[in-house]
């Protein structure tokens, strides 16, 4: 037996077979009740996002230092600032030049000269903010909305917003997930159903972070892939067997075709994380082959490819960003290390016609401070930051809100985590305000009772 | 929880439920140390404008529109009125067509400006005409007729609104506001500010007179006379830090008619605004049937007298008979024993049992089988195991700190003991709540009380938390909402910061159990460490508990470890960088742990989590630790009363203080409290009554819901409005009443249900009942279950032969010690082997239960997040699962254990096949079965050595639907 069983044919057979001919409306509507819930499902709305790639930056890098051009920060160098969190702090100018790039003119500092090419397709949104100064409870704040209770991650309510377009692989991927932070929180489904929780590729739940880029139990560490189906095959004639006796028992139903959905991840996925058969030409895109770059490239070429093939939502956490100290060579190092890989990303999305309708999403948990911290050093600030988007109907090229002439806080069209999660949803043709899902006795948001679209950021 | 709201159903379709905003409860910032200016209130205030008008409509709905023509429901049938009122037939309502239509209702009549304000709350795109689709929202704006809203069911009713003190406002002065002042609120504020858009932000609602004068969290919007005091002009303008509309600026004229309406006294019509909350109304609360005394009642009579078997199937068939429904057909007695075994002790029946009980499958050697079970120590590592989700037992603190609870083992082992010696349930809720405060004969007694109370110190918990009082109030929440909802199926946690939205809970109850807790000294251990800055003592246990650790520390590793110490604090001396200093002090703390866990003779100290009370009366609940950082614990020292914090914020206490104490609503008179006693004990004493109304019933329908897949309230830890009421409540209530007549006995309450003939039935399916109660509610069949993570790898440990039944003393994580939880991080030791360590073949109540890092194998498969209450699990069906089964080393190995097992067996490959079948699925196979079997062994066999082939048989035995299912 070669052939795989669906869930229809099991059913026929079982009809057919067994004169269970009654037994069909009632297996229809049992099938309905087990219609999976990764099928894709329609949006709100129309949207071009259809899919996303969040690339998140564990440790909240400094946005002076990037993405938002404070010349007063320059001239006001070494200054005393009296707003800090501690009292006291001085100023500390960019040892970045800032440069104004692309026919948008968006200002972009030295540390990202390969992004900067992209300047025309990125949205930076300068007036982010959050509400905690901590990176664990601003973590999990930036993935689930909350940090004071397990909520479901972004990416478990995008997946259960939209479904998946190829349920043979996992509908919501995370690279390298921190343990720390919430860990697994921060792809978890929390009260939603487990289905749409992330699976973690490396790092994670079940393996060292850095450890070997596997999703757990993937492998059979004995059989061969056809001694393998064999195996199933009898599993499922088990199953079959068990489904005759119990007919309208929709666990049984379930069984079978979570089985076959298992085995055909088991064949799909590994094949997808082989980089290999990529061009020499697309892996040095992405900064494959040099050491500074070849880590995350190969995160942010395997993203492109479990994208392309349909996976809805992936994240790619770069860690270390927490730069209290050695700011000048420690943020260079992390900035290079991401610089080409993410414009690579984005030229190879673009060339295969997928940036249009992908959101790339770049951000930490917050920002760090205009004033210095040991002279070298930046301080946790969360009451302005920077995150960017690209693709999927942003409004590329585009700079929304401004934080004060230091960077230190939002001014201008203030855009917090919540207003960020909505217009995230929003691109992806949601509102934030119906995806919602009933727990104890509530129905519950994303965005909790807040959030506010930001238009600007739509194009 | 709602099982329906974790079935795929419920999932397969998220878009088409709309949002209640109302509905949402704000727990989720009541610590957010940032701007609160976005926080709801309760939405009990209702615009009496709007609910004026309403009734207007509704008036109009049921009287003729005029004599001559025919009867129109604008709410009731819009498309109808709309026609009607469509006097020019341009497929829209003008302004005139809109108040012509409505003048012909008495109320509007009397009142001009209502159709107007109508007109303007339909009119949703503001271009003065009323499509079909704007005025069908017509309907929205009535109030369901006769049902008042579950949320204010026991709300008082509206009080009469304050009496205006101001003039009336003189025709010229409405149609301004009219004309220029409410259009401006309506399409630009409402959206965030008022009823209708079920929002508050700040506080602040602009539907309402009332709501303008007293403004949000920042005082007064508008101060009639005073545009510079006035928020709202202040705001419009722009000029200063709050600019609205948020992401737009109103254009100067209209920010001048704004100041001159201000300026002029800011004449306001709307007058009959109200703003005051609603109360609850305990009395009415009483009411509702879950606060009612249990009836104890006779069984009814029922038509099929041959069928029932005991007292409790006449309920149920009675209940079956009412709907023309009967049971199906007595479970097969292989199915029905394998049941059983999973059931009371979580582990399959040898082939042995299941056919010396097929040969005799009578009442008498069945009850003789469940009296077997019952003594079995099996027992308590299963139901124990049940009572663990409850009390959401983990042996780590979660959240961000994520440190370990080295000691949380002991009040696992006492649960399970609990069970095992069939503790009456009163007792062990005493035992939890207030163990410490009871009478001990002895030392062991003693022990064992202490160690009970550590159901109050396990919870997760913030120990980065800088504000010492938000620590505080932190952890009795924790302990309120664990407690209210164990014991009494209650989310009294709901009112910390407003009153609850649906049950009859206000805010007082809450801070009088606030006040039992915050007398409570918690004692959880930990260290201090990164992210982890607030430990407390643990108890001392007597001589002659259990330990974890039995290595003495010798002289010399005392030594050794002291030096240590000394080394890293003279580097951390050296360092100018405190950052630098981050990791050799938490090496210090760690080290430390070490020493202080062992007596000065090196024996390893006896300490258990739990709770005990504060001393002395007075102080009162003032921080006193510096403001921000993490002093001396800025909490309360000594038992006292707290005072209530509006909206939950610990800068917000009441001068008032509330008395220590219970549930009103529950409670016939106040509990008397020592001033120098927390109130635990009293508290205890409430609910382990038979008085209680709640205590009995939640327990017994915790174990309905295990043996039958379903409570008889569905809702499992939610008997409040919020939940589902019982399906058969006379029966819920003599199983209360008998439970506690039995003394409080669990094993005679399981006992009494596994001996039902419900409990017996087949799983079979039937259309016809099917149809009428799909949900099974009323036990027409059994339901068929899968079996949970435990039974599931316990089931493989005991085919394999591998199961340890040794109960291990401690755990991984005891033996770990203090320190970040799980795996090793900032030098701390981690588990030995981790939580997934295939060599652990103890029980899987056993293995160690760390928040944030599951056991794969029990995580996979539905084990509940031990950070809160779980009276019940979910079931999903997703190919984690099958990965797992397929591929996962562990249940490899048991499968080649249990395939060597067979080999070794004597008798034909046939033989074999069968002793297989009956090991796991405690039935022979059929011929065809025989066949299907022995091809694909005998196929596999050609590629490989004969027990791989057995053991890929093996292995998928233990993968099918068929093992991991209950008939």
């Amino acid at each position: 037996m070669t052939a795989s069983f669906s869930r229809r044919m099991a059913l026929k057979s079982a009809a057919c077979g067994f004169g269970y001919l009654a037994f069909a409306d009632l297996a229809a509507r049992a099938a309905e009740k087990e219609k999976s819930p990764l099928a894709p499902k329609k949006p709100h709305f129309a949207a071009k996002a259809k899919r996303v790639i969040f690339l998140c930056m564990e440790g909240a890098p400094s946005h002076v230092d990037t993405f938002d051009y404070k010349p007063k920060l320059t001239a006001d160098d070494g200054k005393p600032f009296s707003g800090s969190r501690f009292g006291g702090g001085k100023l500390l100018a960019s040892p970045w030049k800032f440069q104004q790039s692309g026919k948008s003119g968006l200002w972009i500092s030295d540390l990202y000269p390969e992004l900067a090419k992209h300047a025309d397709e990125l949205c930076v949104i300068n007036s982010m903010h959050t509400d905690v100064p901590a990176h664990p409870q601003a973590f999990q704040h930036l993935h689930t909305g909350s940090f004071q209770f397990k909520r479901p991650s972004l990416g478990a309510w995008t997946l259960y917003g939209l479904g998946t377009d190829n349920e043979n692989l996992p509908g919501f991927v995370t690279i390298s997930p921190p343990l720390n932070n919430g860990g697994p929180t921060n792809y978890g489904s929390g009260f939603l159903p487990a289905v749409y929780q992330g699976t973690p590729i490396g790092g994670g739940g079940f393996g060292p972070r850095g450890g070997p880029m596997t999703v757990s139990n993937i492998r059979n560490p004995r059989q061969t892939s056809t001694a393998q189906r064999d195996q199933l095959d009898f599993i499922q004639s088990l199953n079959r067997s068990a489904l005759e006796r119990d007919p309208a028992n929709p666990a049984i139903e379930g069984a079978i075709e979570s089985f076959e959905l298992a085995f055909r991840m088991q064949k799909d996925l590994p094949k997808l994380m082989d980089i290999s058969s990529e061009s020499k030409e697309t892996q040095s895109l992405y900064g494959i082959g040099e050491q500074n770059t070849e880590r995350f490239g190969r995160q942010c070429l395997l993203a492109r490819r479990l994208v392309e093939a349909g996976v809805r939502f992936v994240e790619i956490t770069s860690n270390g960003w927490d730069h209290h100290r050695n700011l000048k060579d420690a943020l260079a190092n992390t900035t290079r290390a991401t610089d080409r890989p993410i414009a690579g990303l984005l030229a190879d999305l673009k060339s295969r016609g997928l940036l249009n309708d992908t959101l790339v999403i770049w951000g930490g948990e917050f920002g760090r401070t205009p004033y210095g911290q040991g002279g070298d050093g930046r301080d946790h600030n969360h009451k302005g930051f920077t995150a960017w988007l690209a693709g999927g109907g942003t409004k590329g090229g585009t700079a929304v809100g401004k934080t004060d002439e230091y960077g230190y806080e939002a001014v201008e069209t203030k855009v917090h985590i919540h207003d960020f999660h909505a217009t995230i949803l929003h691109l992806l043709g949601m509102d934030h305000e119906k995806l919602t899902f009933r727990h104890a006795g509530r129905d519950f948001r994303l965005t909790d009772v807040k959030g506010n679209l930001v238009k600007e950021v739509v194009a | 929880m709602n099982p329906a709201d974790l079935s795929f159903v419920a999932a397969s379709d998220p878009l088409a439920r709309p949002a209640r905003a109302s509905e949402t409860c704000h727990r989720s910032s009541t610590a957010i140390p940032g701007p609160r200016a976005d926080r709801l209130r309760l939405r009990k205030t209702v615009s009496v404008v709007a609910l004026c008008l309403c009734m207007a409509v509704l008036v109009g709905t049921s009287t003729d529109i005029s004599g001559q023509e025919p009867k129109i429901r604008p709410a009731a049938d819009p498309e109808g009125a709309f026609k009607l009122g469509d006097t020019d037939k341009d497929g829209k309502l003008s302004r005139d067509e809109f108040a012509k239509l409505m003048a012909n209702n008495p109320r509007v009549k009397d009142n001009p400006k209502a159709a107007d304000f109508l007109f303007n709350r339909l009119d949703a795109n503001g271009d003065g005409y009323l499509t079909l689709d704007e005025f069908k929202k017509i309907a929205e704006l009535a109030p369901k007729k006769n049902s008042p809203g579950k949320k204010d069911f026991f709300k008082k009713k509206d009080q009469p609104p304050p009496t205006a003190a101001e003039p009336k406002p003189t025709a010229e002065q409405v149609a301004f506001f009219e004309k220029q002042i409410r259009p401006v609120l309506v399409s630009q504020c409402y959206q965030c500010h008022s009823e209708e858009g079920k929002k508050e932000k700040g506080g602040l609602r602009v539907d309402t007179r009332e709501g303008l004068r007293k403004g949000g969290e920042n005082g007064p919007a508008v101060v009639p006379g005073d545009p510079k005091k006035s928020l709202l002009v202040q705001a419009i303008k722009q000029t200063g830090e709050r600019k609205m509309p948020p992401k737009s600026k109103l254009s100067d004229e209209v920010v001048a008619d704004f100041e001159k309406w201000v300026a002029s006294g800011a004449a306001d019509p709307r007058e009959t605004a109200k703003t005051a909350q609603k109360e609850i109304d305990i009395e009415k609360g009483r009411q509702f049937w879950a606060f009612q005394p249990t009836k104890a009642a006779n069984p009814p009579t029922v038509r099929n007298i041959a069928w029932p078997r005991t007292d409790i199937d006449k309920f149920l068939l009675a209940g079956l008979e009412g709907k023309g429904l009967k049971p199906v057909a007595d479970a097969d007695p292989r199915a029905l024993i394998r049941r059983l075994y999973f059931d009371m002790i979580g582990l399959p029946p040898t082939p042995e049992d299941v056919e010396a009980f097929a040969k005799d499958p009578s009442p008498a050697a069945f009850a003789a089988i469940v009296d077997k079970l019952l003594d079995s120590p099996r027992f308590g590592e299963t139901w124990g195991r049940h009572w663990l989700d409850v009390a959401r037992y983990a042996e780590s603190c979660g959240k961000t700190a994520n440190v370990n609870y080295p000691h949380a083992w002991r009040y696992r082992d006492y649960v399970i003991a609990a069970f095992n010696t069939d503790k009456p349930f009163d007792r062990f809720i005493k035992e939890q709540l207030a163990g410490d405060l009871l009478p001990a004969a002895n030392d062991k007694e003693k022990a064992e009380h202490a160690i009970a109370t550590g159901f109050l110190a396990i919870g997760p918990k913030a120990l980065n938390e800088r504000n010492g009082l938000q620590f505080e109030l932190d952890v009795a929440d924790e302990q309120i909402d664990v407690t209210s909802q164990a014991f009494l199926g209650i989310t009294a946690a709901c009112a910390r910061c407003h009153d609850h939205k649906f049950d009859p809970i206000p805010q007082h109850d809450y801070y009088a159990l606030a006040g039992v807790f915050r007398s409570t000294e918690t004692c959880y251990g930990t260290i201090r460490f990164v992210q982890s800055q607030r430990p407390s003592p643990l108890l001392d246990l007597p001589d002659g508990s259990p330990s974890a650790i039995t290595a003495r520390l010798t002289d010399k590793e005392r030594a050794d470890i002291e030096k240590q110490i000394k080394d890293l604090q003279e580097r951390m001396r050296q360092n100018t960088d405190p950052i630098n200093n981050i990791f050799p002090a938490a090496q210090v703390a760690l080290l430390r742990s070490r020493l202080d866990s062992h007596h000065a003779d090196g024996t390893p100290k006896l300490l258990a989590m739990g709770a005990r009370d504060k001393r002395g009366f007075g102080g009162g609940f003032e921080p006193k630790g510096p403001k921000g950082g993490f002093g001396p614990f800025g909490g309360t020292r000594t038992v006292a009363d707290s005072p209530l914090y509006a909206r939950g914020e610990p800068d917000k206490p009441s001068a008032e203080r509330i008395p220590r104490g219970t549930l009103q609503v529950m409670t016939k008179a106040p509990l008397t409290i020592r001033s120098t006693a927390s109130g635990r004990l009293e508290l205890a004493e409430w609910i382990a009554s038979t008085e209680n109304p709640l205590t009995a019933r939640v327990f017994v329908n915790r174990v309905w819901s295990h043996l039958f897949g379903r409570g008889i309230v569905p809702t499992i830890d939610n008997f409040g409005a919020a939940g589902q009421p019982p399906s058969n409540q006379a029966l819920l209530d003599y199983l209360a009443v008998t439970f506690t007549n039995d003394g409080w006995s669990t094993k005679k309450l399981i006992r009494r249900l596994v001996l039902t003939r419900a409990y017996q039935l087949d799983s079979s399916f039937d259309r016809k009942s099917f149809e009428e109660d799909p949900d099974n509610a009323l036990v027409w069949r059994t339901s068929p279950r899968r079996l949970d993570a435990e039974c599931l790898r316990d089931a493989m440990l005991s085919i394999s032969g591998q199961l340890n039944t040794e109960p291990p003393t401690g755990s991984p994580v005891a033996q770990a010690g203090e320190g970040p939880a799980g795996r090793p991080r900032f030098g701390g030791p981690g588990m030995a082997a981790g939580p997934n360590d295939p060599r652990n073949a103890h029980r899987s109540v056993y293995l160690p239960i760390v928040r944030e890092q599951l056991p794969e194998s029990l995580a996979l498969f539905d084990f509940p997040d031990p950070n809160s209450v779980a009276g019940e699990r979910a079931t999903t069906n997703v190919p984690a699962q099958a990965l797992y089964l397929l591929n996962n080393p562990f249940v490899i190995k048991q499968a080649e254990v249990a395939a060597d097992r067979l080999l070794a067996s004597s008798g034909t490959d046939a033989d074999k096949v069968k002793r297989a079948y009956e090991t796991l699925f405690a039935r022979p196979p059929s011929e065809k079965e025989l066949v299907v079997a022995a091809e694909f062994i005998d196929g596999y066999t050609k590629r490989v050595t004969k027990r791989s082939a057995w053991t890929a048989f093996t292995q998928a035995m233990m993968a099918s639907a068929e093992f991991a299912n209950l008939r």
